[in-house]
């Protein structure tokens, strides 16, 4: 090859490579700012899956780039989410999406985003009085509820129930912990002994009920409005199924084995993959497609037990679980 | 060199600022730049207001309570209790003003201040009248003190999130400026608080007492300072600086909870220590304090801004603590060492 045509190779590949960046600028992007509550909680993980994976599906569809800017504190704290509200406006990103540790805290920082043009929707756990265009999730008093009408059918209508109930602060939480009460109204052979607040680690959880199991050995039913504890495998071995009966909110694979086991009979999922990719999507046809998005979207409990255990434990292998047992997914 | 610049070079802070500096511009030319939605212009993601605002915002509630904590480590103690104190102060505040909902603004406000300044120096005055008093490790008295104030705060708030009266947030969020999204107040209470705290270690009698008990205590007592009672106004006043704090924290974000400062007593001692305080005493000012609070931060932000798994935090800031303190132990033999030769 001669000078001038080496010359002409070489201007050839950096006007092609010119042309590829000025495509590429073209392409509408937008960065979406993921605030859950907390890294260390599975649950949040997931989210973080379904909104990486919404943002893939979208960007392939409207041939344009969605990137998820994950900005979860480590441990849960009102005031740090604050701040990384501010910090996700201050850095350009276009949208946010946020599951509210304390509601209280976090109002004032997601109007400002929303003053400086920045649409704030919020998942899991709302701020009702913020300017947040959107709300997903489930009916916190109606999904109480239904954990209690759950527990009473398994303890045959009677016994004495303690209620699981994580951090206080968090309203979704209060509201579901409501709902149990307010079911369990209208089973009067159930008493609740009472409501038991504990930093939402596993292992804080499984302690706390240990704990509440010496101090109340009568107790035979917990109506968990999350799953915390059932994600060591101390309670496994530590409660006794013929004895205590639990029906928990969420069904993560680690939860699993507690169903096979008998000890949670029913799980109340919360499709957690889904916060993520469903809040992308309503976030998307806001800023993007510029539709009407509805200022609340519910989410569906769906009920796990023996009898769909290996469809469940699929459709989370589905949703990018890669710790789900093997021997669920070969069940019916 | 010109004495001037000298004493600049040689003074305590210049090596904090310059690592505040070298982050800062790492910063400005690695985390990139986004379109202003406004203008349409190119905003660098570190360096412009907004940015540089918040993260003086975010460093100001712990550097408040670092200046009261130094003064603590400086005489030899340790305050473990202020993140308790914040809470305890909170909640109260946003309690009473919930009953007595006052119409007027400056009602609100000089109320509301009262409360979390009086309780935060009330919690101070406790647990140094039980360090002095008891004669038990302050490391033990403020371990206790922290169950303690966050329980009662836990009890008396039944564990609710209390919003405090939109009076208290537009004081706190008062922008100041013509641009209504910067909030420059908080920043402003931290800088008067380090200069209070800076005149009254450097310039006052009973801030030299405090270094003095720090560096030694038999000292200090054949000397004839009253030890007790200088005690007793450190941990005051590190309960004081905890109360404005919670005041400016709490009507910031709008709202009070127990939970509220869980952990920061670590992120205060840090400060402290990343200031160049030393924990055996002696040895601290509210400047370094207030720059360690805020090398702090800029840590925190810049593990964002590069794109650095934010699962590292804890590890990154961890390590930067135990070389922030190599390196001044380090200097401080180097200076020994110099001083020993000049004399010989």
């Amino acid at each position: 090859m001669n000078r001038t045509a080496k010359i002409l190779v070489v201007l050839g590949g950096i006007t092609v490579v010119a042309m590829a960046s000025v495509f590429a600028q073209g392409k509408k992007s937008f960065k979406i700012a993921l605030i859950a509550k907390s890294s260390t909680n599975p649950v949040f993980l997931s989210a973080r899956t379904g909104a990486e994976a919404a943002a893939k599906e979208l960007s392939a569809k409207y041939g344009i780039d969605i990137e998820i800017d994950w900005r979860t504190p480590p441990t849960e704290d009102g005031q740090v989410q604050a701040q990384r509200i501010a910090q996700a406006v201050n850095e350009g990103d276009d949208a946010i999406i946020i599951s509210c540790s304390d509601a209280g805290k976090v109002t004032g920082a997601i109007n400002d985003a929303a003053a400086r043009g920045v649409p704030v929707m919020t998942f899991d756990s709302d701020a009702p009085q913020s300017k947040r265009f959107a709300f997903y999730g489930v009916d916190d008093v109606a999904s109480g509820q239904q954990v209690m009408s759950e527990l009473a059918k398994q303890l045959g209508g009677k016994g004495k129930v303690a209620i699981l109930a994580g951090n206080q602060n968090a309203t979704n939480l209060r509201k579901r912990a409501e709902g149990v009460v307010k079911e369990a109204a209208n089973h009067p052979d159930i008493q609740i002994v009472g409501t038991f607040y504990h930093i939402e680690t596993p292992q804080d959880a499984a302690a706390e009920v240990v704990r509440v199991m010496n101090a109340y050995p009568d107790i035979n039913g917990w109506a968990m409005i999350g799953g915390w504890p059932l994600f060591t495998k101390s309670l496994l071995t530590d409660l006794n199924p013929d004895k205590v009966k639990i029906v928990a909110v969420d069904a993560l694979p680690a939860e699993l084995p507690y169903v096979a086991k008998g000890i949670a009979p029913v799980l109340l999922a919360q499709p957690t993959y889904m916060w993520g990719h469903v809040s992308v999507e309503k976030v998307i046809d806001k800023i993007y497609l510029k539709k009407d998005v509805p200022v609340i979207t519910r989410m569906e409990l769906i009920r796990v037990s023996k009898e769909n255990l290996g469809t469940w434990a699929r459709q989370l292998k589905d949703w990018g679980f890669t710790d789900v047992p093997e021997g669920y997914l070969k069940m019916p | 060199m010109q004495p001037t610049m000298r004493r600049l070079f040689n003074a305590q802070q210049s090596g904090l600022i310059l690592v505040i500096l070298l982050l800062g511009a790492i910063l400005t030319i690695f985390a990139g730049s986004h379109t202003d939605r406004v203008t349409g212009h190119s905003v660098n993601n570190f360096l412009n207001f907004y940015t540089l605002t918040q993260t003086a915002t975010d460093a100001s509630f712990f550097a408040i309570m670092a200046v009261g904590a130094t003064m603590v480590i400086i005489s030899g103690g340790i305050d473990l209790s202020v993140g308790s104190v914040y809470a305890l102060a909170g909640t109260t505040m946003a309690l009473a003003l919930r009953v007595w909902n006052f119409s007027s603004t400056l009602e609100t406000v000089l109320v509301g201040m009262t409360l979390c300044l009086g309780i935060g120096l009330l919690c101070g005055l406790a647990n140094g009248v039980m360090v002095v008093g008891l004669r038990v490790h302050p490391f033990i008295i403020t371990l206790g003190t922290m169950w303690v104030f966050r329980g009662i705060a836990f009890v008396t708030s039944k564990a609710e999130s209390i919003l405090v009266p939109d009076a208290l947030t537009s004081v706190a969020k008062a922008s100041l400026t013509s641009n209504a999204a910067l909030y420059p107040v908080p920043m402003l209470v931290m800088i008067a608080v380090t200069a209070v705290g800076a005149v009254y270690l450097s310039r006052t009698v009973m801030g030299r007492h405090i270094y003095a008990i720090g560096g030694n205590v038999e000292a200090s007592r054949y000397s004839g300072l009253r030890l007790g009672r200088i005690l007793i106004g450190v941990y005051a006043l590190s309960g004081l600086t905890a109360g404005i704090a919670a005041f400016v924290g709490i009507s910031y974000y709008g709202s009070a909870t127990c939970g509220d400062a869980t952990g920061y007593e670590l992120y205060v001692i840090a400060s402290a220590v990343v200031g160049g305080a030393s924990l055996s005493g002696g040895k601290g000012s509210a400047i370094n304090a207030m720059l360690g609070a805020i090398l702090i931060v800029l840590i925190r932000q810049a593990i964002r801004q590069l794109h650095f798994d934010q699962n590292y935090e804890w590890i990154i800031i961890g390590c930067a603590i135990i070389i922030a303190v190599v390196l001044d132990q380090l200097n401080a033999r180097l200076t020994a060492k110099r001083l020993v030769k000049g004399t010989a």
